[in-house]
């Protein structure tokens, strides 16, 4: 297969134009195409959450959606997080007061899914972010700090 | 890269060793920007897929690659037809044989191994391609793992053996015996961040972007398979997405993709997709022991009989050494420990975080329960009358072991004292709730490091290493340790990790990295100081030369005499001595070790030292505590509560240790209850090669775990009096969860992990 298709992408606010191969995912074309390198690949199948990201404001595994798919949508990755003069978003922040992370590699995700979260009102207890926070894998064992710092962004929010 | 202007969160005292600085290059990693191996920008790049054996032994009679060599983009197509030119690297005990290496192997040894591999303008047309490759195969029979009927009992590993008394006679005079076999499974480390680099040649000078544990020695390594100068290797790893032991060597992938690159004369970036990930480089490898306990009607410990074996491939030998934590642990006259290793159908097994004291205190811990349980005893109070006074193996005396802090102040804050001791006592409902406690350790191991620091005109200060992060908090600790002695706040300081043209460092691995890395950069910054001293009391055009002074002191920001009088910043000393920089590079190795012995010092294991090389017997230890509810009809089991209490000496940064102390204990969490590498015994193949079938723990499988440090400053561990980190967490979880799991429901499971099928 060596046919392209031409895609307007919206990222973070910023129209982006690429020719693709259709079989592109939403993933490799922020990584390998747009440079926009901070959604992670961790599994390319669908079962960690390192490259969650934001389409029309929701979650998704961008691993597991064609880049064409996002097309007229709205996508936000990590890099689109903070605010315009580089403030961080409240959850960045309490991922860093809470040592949320330590290699760092599934951060961008656990962070994109915490903001979704909190949104979607399913931070409402521990055990709730526990639940909802379950589909990011955190090999380096994160998860006591990332839910006292979900917790403590949903507060702020 | 370049990691300065972290964010600031509590309060300065944070900034200096011992303090909770928040993790230096926390804003990079929460923002995206922080770029590890794979997203570094290269032009022009191709890449690159392999394709791995499905046949567990044989050899490969020949490739059929023209379907794949037609289709769209693709560049190259590699088999073990090709000549690689290449040479075998040294291995982790030095030894180099003088053959040729083929990263894609003709014969098969496990199934899994990479035999071709395809190159194309695109990831998805290489995958694309890969899918056309037919390979035939002639088969040989094979040992599918540790639990094949031909695996046999393998090779006794002499240099293993442990013994003292006579345990045998002991044992059988003994008028209380356990005996019992306990078995682990293979498990993965399952790092989130996949192995795979980007190669780039220009002329005979080689750049990888890799994720490495080891900068120098990897770099060493690919020197060696290109017969090239060390200099003309540069590896880059400022950031690793997780390592756990995986990411300390050079792999095949990553000669594939050199030799790729040079090959097509442009850049290769080859990536390891998540099932390769579990058979590119080896996991812990199963392990079984039979261990025999011997005790007086009260409870002492006369004799410990030990049988342990482990799997390995059946081209290399790894030991997984179950008696490792074992001969230490306790108190005991009469002791025999053996261990043996069984070559199977596998990549050869490798370290994953705490190799061979963790399947090893499995083994003990969870016997010592079952002497405990038919004792009628207290299991903590068992442990502490059979307390190691000494290490009973190498007969030296502890430098610190506050292991009996550990366990009497981790049972405090748990409410151990509270523990019916009788299995089924505590239930909730039809939930049985059970207490279980273990202990763990890991070995202080030593290795020399260099390090550079850099005063720059501006005032900044940079600390210049090859050691590197994947999350130990490398990065955090070597600021602090800077903004103490030049008395400066931690944003004023740059810290550059990860490249293997910065000065040698020892491993990521073994624990051993912080106490030696902190070394250095220690005595370099010391130097620094010093010589800045020197010039400043010394120099015409120093303001502080006239003051008469000997010595000059460094506090908030600024120079001065004993903060008196006059004073500088770091920026207007600089200026007044007319410097642009100053640079001072130091190493922990003897005085006047020649330049072969620093090159051997950053690229081999020669100078590493084990903890009784000295006087003393050196170890880190813990004791875990555990609360589990199970489903008394469904056997399902959750861990409710966790409490550990450790002894690793000083801590050079509470905030970052608690960090991975947790992260250990999790991965213990996920080896007592999920994790298990599944074989299919007609071919060898790792079934469950994937992170939603092969279960790592997630947030919902985690309580919150209370973590305490007991720890004393231990000076003969390391310059700064810390002892490992890393690897102790993990030891002991599996058999404090499973001794739980026995104190609810009565039921002893011997083989991990434990799942619902043996309980009910
Ligand atoms: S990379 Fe998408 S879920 Fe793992
Ligand atoms: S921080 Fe390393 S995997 Fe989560």
């Amino acid at each position: 297969m060596t046919r392209t298709i031409h895609l307007t992408l919206d990222i973070n606010g910023q129209r982006h134009e690429l020719d693709v191969e259709p079989r592109v995912t939403l993933l490799d074309a922020l990584r390998e195409h747009l440079g926009l390198t901070g959604t992670k690949k961790g599994c390319d199948q669908g079962q960690c959450g390192a490259c969650t990201c934001h389409v029309d404001g929701k979650r998704v595994l961008s691993c597991l959606t064609l880049a064409a798919q996002a097309e007229g949508r709205q996508v936000t990755t990590i890099e689109g997080l903070a605010g315009p003069n580089g403030e961080l978003h409240p959850v960045q922040s309490a991922f860093i007061e809470h040592d949320a992370f330590q290699c760092g590699y599934c951060t961008p995700g656990q962070i994109m899914s915490a903001v979704a979260c909190i949104r979607e009102g399913h931070a409402g207890s521990d055990e709730e972010i526990r639940e909802y926070m379950s589909g990011n894998l955190c090999r380096c064992g994160a998860y006591n700090s990332i839910v006292t710092a979900v917790r403590e962004a949903a507060e702020m929010a | 890269m370049t990691i300065m202007a972290p964010r600031k969160f509590g309060d300065s005292s944070d900034g200096v060793v011992g303090g909770r600085q928040t993790r230096f290059e926390g804003d990079l990693k929460v923002t995206g920007a922080a770029k590890y191996a794979l997203e570094h920008p290269v032009e022009n790049l191709a890449h690159g897929v392999l394709v791995p054996s499905t046949i567990p032994a044989g050899r490969v009679v020949s490739v059929d690659m023209q379907a794949a060599l037609a289709s769209p983009g693709v560049l190259l197509v590699l088999t073990p037809e090709d000549d690689f030119g290449m040479r075998v690297a040294t291995d982790w005990g030095g030894n180099r044989p003088d053959e040729p290496y083929y990263p894609l192997s003709r014969e098969v040894r496990y199934n899994g191994e990479p035999v071709a591999a395809v190159i194309a303008e695109s990831r998805e047309q290489a995958v694309a391609a890969a899918k056309l490759i037919r390979v035939t195969y002639e088969e040989a029979p094979h040992v599918a793992s540790l639990d094949d009927p031909n695996a046999g009992e393998g090779n006794l590993l002499e240099h293993l053996s442990a013994s003292w008394g006579d345990a045998e006679a002991a044992y059988a005079a003994a008028p209380v015996k356990v005996e019992a076999e306990y078995k682990t499974p293979r498990e993965y480390h399952v790092a989130m961040e996949p192995h795979g680099l980007t190669a780039k040649w220009d002329g005979d000078q080689l750049t990888v972007w890799e994720p490495s544990q080891w900068s120098h020695g990897m770099a060493r390594s690919y020197a060696e398979w290109f017969g090239l100068p060390f200099e003309n290797v540069h590896l880059i790893s400022p950031f690793i997405g997780g390592g756990f032991g995986s990411k300390g060597a050079a792999l095949a992938h990553g000669a594939v993709a050199a030799f790729a690159a040079r090959k097509l004369g442009r850049p290769v970036k080859l990536a390891l997709t998540r099932p390769q990930n579990f058979t590119g480089y080896g996991g812990r490898a199963a392990t079984r022991q039979t261990i025999k306990l011997g005790a007086t009607q009260d409870g002492v410990l006369q004799a410990i009989v030990h049988r342990g074996a482990s799997e390995t491939s059946t081209y290399g030998v790894w030991p997984e050494q179950t008696g490792a934590a074992t001969p230490i642990m306790y108190k005991v006259e009469n002791l025999s420990s053996e261990h043996r290793v069984v070559p199977v159908n596998t990549v050869t097994p490798g370290a994953l975080r705490g190799p061979g004291k963790n399947p090893s205190a499995f083994g003990i811990e969870t016997a010592m329960d079952e002497l405990a349980a038919q004792l009628g005893m207290d299991p903590l109070e068992l442990r502490l009358k059979n307390y190691a006074d000494r290490d009973y193996q190498s007969g030296k005396p502890w430098s610190t072991r506050r292991l009996r802090e550990a366990m009497t102040e981790g049972a405090e804050a748990f409410g151990w004292s509270k523990r019916n001791h009788a299995p089924r006592s505590m239930r909730d409902g039809r939930t049985l709730i059970g207490w279980g406690m273990a202990c763990g350790t890991f070995p202080v191991i030593q290795a020399p490091s260099e390090a550079m620091i850099r005063i720059l005109g501006n005032g900044r200060v940079e600390v210049v290493s090859g050691a590197i992060d994947m999350g130990q908090g490398t990065y955090t600790i070597l600021a602090q340790t800077a903004a103490e002695i030049f008395g400066v706040p931690v944003d004023q300081v740059e810290v550059h990790l990860g490249d293997s043209r910065m000065p040698g460092s020892a491993i990521a691995g073994g624990s051993m990295l912080a106490g030696s890395i902190l070394g250095a950069v220690h005595k370099a910054a010391s130097a620094a100081r010093d010589e800045l001293i020197g010039l400043a009391l010394s120099e015409p055009s120093s303001p502080l030369r006239d003051t008469g002074a000997n010595t000059l002191t460094f506090s908030g920001g600024r120079v001065s005499v004993g903060g008196e009088g006059p004073s500088l910043t770091l920026p207007e000393l600089m200026q007044s001595l007319g410097r642009d920089v100053l640079e001072i590079r130091r190493n922990t190795l003897p005085d006047g070790a020649s330049m072969e012995d620093q090159h051997q010092a950053w690229t081999t294991m020669a100078k590493v030292e084990g903890p009784t090389m000295g006087e003393y017997s050196m170890h880190s230890w813990c004791a875990h505590f555990a609360e589990v509810r199970v489903d008394e009809d469904f056997g399902t089991v959750r861990l409710s509560r966790m409490v550990s209490a450790f002894d690793c000496g000083r801590l050079y940064n509470p905030r970052m240790v608690e960090s991975q102390w947790r992260g250990g204990i999790i991965m213990g969490i996920g080896q007592a209850l999920l994790e298990e590498g599944l074989v299919d015994m007609r071919n060898g193949r790792t079934v469950n090669n994937n992170v939603a079938d092969y279960l790592v723990p997630t947030n919902a499988d985690v309580p919150d775990i209370q973590v305490i440090s007991v720890g004393v400053p231990d000076y003969n561990a390391s310059a700064l009096g810390g002892k490992g980190v890393g690897e102790v967490g993990i030891v002991g979880v599996a058999p404090a969860i499973a001794n739980a799991v026995f104190h609810a429901t009565g039921k002893r499971v011997r083989e991990l992990p434990v799942t619902l099928e043996k309980l009910i």
